[in-house]
């Protein structure tokens, strides 16, 4: 299942820089983590609050606490992305639990420039389209998006965050993008 | 939504995963997947973009270690915290194992074990006639010597230190000492020694000079050194009831010996000697009123019957009298049964009391009770430890579901 390449070493800004059979220290392993992980946990951090102001807080929480239990990974028990991610998901549903108590929730409003300057109108309207149906999902199921397409995750990554087997990760991806897509449907 | 089964993936589910893992590697996809695969770019690409201020600011705050250990020394985490709970909860509960070991575990505060009940017959004086307790510690096997056989017996033969003026003088000048309540008591004690065989001398000649240091008598004695199992001494004793428990205890750490067994008795005469007291007075009344008649006596019928009454009044009071002394005898002096067998190992209390200096046999005694100690202390404390570890491991485990729990819900209400 997992025969593409990580996205976000392609696309992101940051560099990769893998340093395989070496021995590595705690602070060099978390460095590459970070440096090839930044940009997919802001962007799943970002999908899942929907509001980036908040998403920089926690994406900086979730590298921080990181940091903090680097030297108490456990390589047995899965990736180190899998193992940041599920940091970076505790942190987000903490920002949520906190919301709900404060009963604020604060989303960014759309922002027009996101489109791009050089999007056609057909795919910018597409891309609006894909955003509407995208927001009438629940949040587990946008979480589910958020880390597929936003973080870049396998699904043995997303299995190993949601706390779920891989098949049974695979299926919810797959239910997931069926309702999104009748969604889009419904909303053309 | 968390499934917890793993039942094998629908062919079709998982081909529309491959197209959508291929469509996100660049690679062409199946015209049945086309809509699929659209969809899946289209999100791709709509993924959110990290602000490069923040980044930036982010990259510096990774490089400075996130401010490193001030700001950790700042804000302590919650790790740090439960580290502090635990360490000064296994503090704690160290602590309260050395005390507790000190306080009930028997042999760590005391010299000897089985001299700590002395005290408690000796001191006993309620009314009930007759108070005993007794105490036992272990014998062992005989480790023998080729010591010649001696064998050396008779009454206060033995004696170094007994004077036998004062064995058969009695109490004379030793009137008996009231009890803290008053009444008289006559206390008496059994005490069983065990030694190597080769130290049945010795341990006899100890038990002498205990007795002389405390001004008693040594009523019989008898000493039989074989240099075998079959060696022992036997002395009975008698010292100044005031000095029993003290005797006793000096007699149970005895250098080379060991306490097998000992016993205290104690029995209430009071109501024994108030009699042979009033006795004592009516027959001296008696004869102080019969020898105003015999002053006033006028004839010499008179006078014969009177002297006869007299002599008869004097004849009892000289039985009270003598009465009255024995008893005073028996309380103001208490019997000590010792009894002395060759048998046992050296004893290990013995080199706690000897007045030599350090030694390697001390040494290796006073390590090996170090150890003992070290390890009753730490089997308390893990006794201890253990139910409050397995308690804060549940506590732990409740509140690491309870706040999965919460965090879940936060999402499905989100």
């Amino acid at each position: 299942m997992n025969r593409f390449p990580r996205r976000s070493e392609g696309v992101t800004g940051t560099v990769a820089t893998p340093d395989q059979g070496a021995q590595q220290t705690s602070w060099e392993r978390f460095e590459q983590l970070y440096r090839s992980s930044r940009d997919d946990v802001f962007a799943y951090v970002a999908t899942l609050l929907g509001d980036r102001s908040t998403a920089e807080d926690v994406t900086e929480l979730a590298f921080e606490r990181a940091y903090r239990r680097r030297r108490t990974f456990d390589r047995r028990r899965g990736e180190e992305r899998a193992w940041l991610f599920g940091i970076a998901r505790n942190a987000a549903l903490d920002e949520l639990r906190r919301r709900k108590r404060h009963a604020t929730l604060v989303v960014d409003p759309e922002d027009p420039a996101a489109d791009g300057p050089d999007d056609g109108a057909e795919v910018a309207l597409a891309r609006t389209m894909v955003r509407q149906a995208l927001s009438t999902l629940p949040a587990r199921e946008r979480e589910i998006i958020a880390l597929k397409f936003h973080a870049g995750l396998s699904n043995a990554e997303l299995a190993r965050v949601l706390g779920v087997s891989e098949s049974n990760a695979g299926t919810l991806l797959h239910r997931t993008m069926e309702k999104l897509r009748k969604a889009c449907n419904a909303t053309a | 939504m968390r499934l917890l089964d793993d039942a094998p993936m629908d062919p079709e589910v998982a081909a529309a995963l491959d197209a959508i893992d291929s469509t996100l590697a660049g690679e062409a996809v199946d015209p049945q997947y086309a809509e699929l695969a659209e969809l899946a770019l289209l999100l791709a690409d709509d993924r959110p973009a990290v602000d490069p201020v923040f980044a930036h600011t982010l990259d510096e705050r990774v490089a400075g270690q996130f401010g490193g250990a001030a700001r950790e020394a700042e804000r302590p985490s919650r790790r740090s915290t439960w580290s502090g709970w635990l360490a000064g909860g296994a503090a704690a509960t160290l602590v309260a194992a050395v005390v507790a070991l000190f306080v009930f575990v028997p042999g760590v505060n005391h010299a000897s074990s089985s001299s700590s009940s002395s005290s408690s017959a000796a001191s006993s004086s309620a009314a009930s006639s007759a108070v005993g307790t007794t105490s036992s510690a272990g014998g062992g096997a005989a480790s023998e010597d080729a010591t010649p056989h001696r064998t050396s017996s008779g009454a206060a033969a033995s004696s170094a230190a007994a004077p036998a003026t004062t064995s058969s003088s009695g109490p004379s000048g030793q009137t008996p000492q009231p009890q803290p309540d008053g009444r008289k008591t006559i206390q008496s004690a059994q005490l069983n020694l065990s030694t190597a065989p080769s130290r049945v001398d010795d341990v006899a000649q100890e038990a002498f000079n205990v007795v002389g240091q405390e001004n008693g008598i040594v009523n019989r004695s008898s000493v039989t050194q074989t240099g075998n199992a079959d060696g022992n001494a036997f002395m009975q004793l008698s010292v100044p009831s005031s000095a029993l428990a003290q005797t006793m205890t000096k007699l149970s750490q005895l250098t080379y010996a060991h306490v097998a067994s000992r016993t205290d008795n104690s029995q209430d005469v009071n109501n024994q000697y108030v009699q042979a007291k009033r006795r004592l007075a009516d027959a001296q009344a008696l004869r102080t009123s019969l020898l105003k008649q015999l002053a006033n006596a006028i004839t010499t019928e008179q006078v014969d019957s009177l002297k006869a009454q007299i002599r008869d009044a004097e004849r009892s009071i000289s039985s009270d009298e003598s009465a009255l002394a024995a008893l005073n005898h028996r309380i103001a002096y208490s019997n000590i049964s010792l009894t002395i067998f060759a048998g046992s190992p050296p004893p290990v209390t013995a080199t706690h009391h000897g007045s030599s200096g350090f030694t390697l046999g001390k040494a290796t005694h006073d390590a090996g009770r170090v150890l003992v100690v070290a390890a009753g202390v730490l089997l308390i404390g893990l006794a201890v430890l253990l139910p409050v570890a397995a308690i804060a491991a549940l506590a732990w485990w409740v509140g690491g579901m309870v706040t999965h729990r919460r965090r879940e819900r936060a999402l499905d209400l989100a």
